[in-house]
């Protein structure tokens, strides 16, 4: 399969899950473009499109160290429910970040990359530094950990 | 919904899927992914996922960057290296025929730059060099340039002279026979090696009746045996031993007048 252009604005949709701030993911994009004019500038040029995520996990990574850390606490969880998609409308895509940003490391950036529907399975483990077996687990315990979290905060109403 | 089990790996991929389907590139992801489409979980967590990525797909782009960046502006893929085409299964296949054609084709066109006329007689006189004993040749012991004499006043062969690489080597016997095509071979034992000389009419043209010339020395192996051909003034001659080209090559690398 030929390798997809990326849209350079999915790049800040990352940085913004990964730190449900609106602020510091554009301080994060900014930075990454910065870095990549300069070395554009001094002909080396990210040659790879994974580069810039690459770098945005690691800038969010740094920026995320100052403010509160994730526990990695084994959180509840539920099977997928075949409501989940008219739970998931109701919320606000902040709160999706913030549940994102507060995942565990490399939780986080394997659930960010995931939902930006962006990659394929090889870039995704490229790109997460993950095991298959890793990356499976990690994908699937968290949707069973955000259905309960939804379950929690937007409880199914009867019809 | 039909009970369909998947296996552990199947599973683990299919918890990776990508929600977009031109994003499923892997053949173990794609296998996988055909059999859990059969399944209810699945269907599940597709509508979760797809409804996920909607979700993330809303998060609002800042002004400050819309501003200077247009909604259309990509990363550029990256360019594709040799060893990335390489890899592909066509590139590889097609690749492989390409590379056994032109090896075929070397073998093919080296054969044929080998070729020389007589090439046929001397690979059947190599057969009988291979089947001869000593005792079947009339012992003879002088030099192997002296022979040459010797044919022509007892058998009336003309030209059949042993040229000057080989003229120096003591012969041990000597014997004329006509060979399947009736024509008259002159063969020589000498002691060198146990090396045996051959002397044959050179092929000729049926048309014209003149003999086919081809200059300089022509290798031919057969069967653990090797020979050495040279063509003049009509009579080919061909020294051959047990081994390989290589043990002939000293002597028809020398120079002599």
């Amino acid at each position: 399969m030929a390798e997809e252009k990326q849209n350079l604005l999915q790049l800040y949709r990352f940085c913004f899950l990964m730190l449900a701030d609106a602020a510091e993911a554009q301080e994060v994009f900014h930075a990454i473009l910065r870095e990549a004019a300069q070395l554009a500038a001094g002909s080396e040029a990210p040659r790879d499109r994974l580069w810039f995520f690459r770098n945005a996990r690691w800038r969010c990574l740094e920026a995320g160290e100052q403010g509160l850390q994730a526990e990695d606490v084994d959180l509840r969880q539920d099977e997928l429910a075949d409501w989940a998609p008219s739970q998931i409308e109701k919320l606000d895509p902040q709160q999706f970040a913030i549940w994102i940003s507060g995942a565990p490391e490399p939780q986080r950036t394997a659930l960010a990359l995931f939902y930006l529907d962006e990659f394929n399975y090889r870039e995704l483990l490229s790109v997460t530094e993950l095991k298959p077996p890793e990356l499976s687990k990690l994908l699937c315990d968290g949707r069973r950990q955000f259905q309960a979290w939804l379950d929690a905060t937007l409880p199914r109403t009867e019809k | 919904m039909s009970a369909i089990q998947l296996s552990r790996k199947e599973k683990m991929l299919v918890h990776c899927a990508p929600i977009r389907e031109e994003r499923v590139d892997d053949r173990a992801l794609r296998t996988a992914l055909h059999r859990a489409r059969k399944t209810e979980a699945f269907a599940v967590q597709q509508n979760f996922d797809t409804a996920a990525a909607a979700l993330v797909q809303s998060i609002p782009i800042p002004e400050e960057i819309t501003d200077w960046i247009p909604p259309d502006t990509f990363i550029a893929p990256r360019r594709r290296r040799w060893q990335k085409y390489a890899q592909n299964p066509a590139f590889l296949a097609t690749g492989i025929a390409v590379l056994v054609i032109a090896i075929v084709g070397i073998f093919q066109l080296v054969e044929r730059m080998n070729r020389f006329p007589g090439e046929t007689t001397a690979r059947r006189l190599l057969t009988t060099a291979s089947s001869t004993h000593a005792m079947m040749l009339d012992p003879v012991k002088t030099d192997a340039g002296a022979l040459g004499d010797f044919l022509f006043m007892k058998h009336r062969l003309v030209r059949y002279d042993v040229p000057p690489e080989f003229a120096e080597l003591k012969t041990l016997g000597c014997r004329v026979f006509d060979d399947e095509e009736g024509q008259r071979v002159a063969q020589i034992w000498v002691v060198e090696k146990k090396m045996q000389f051959f002397l044959f009419p050179a092929e000729r043209d049926p048309k014209t009746g003149k003999a086919r010339e081809f200059s300089g020395w022509r290798s031919i192996e057969q069967e653990h045996w090797a020979g050495v051909v040279k063509e003049d003034k009509g009579v080919c001659f061909m020294a051959t031993l047990r081994g390989s080209a290589k043990d002939l090559a000293p002597y028809i690398s020398k120079k002599k007048e």
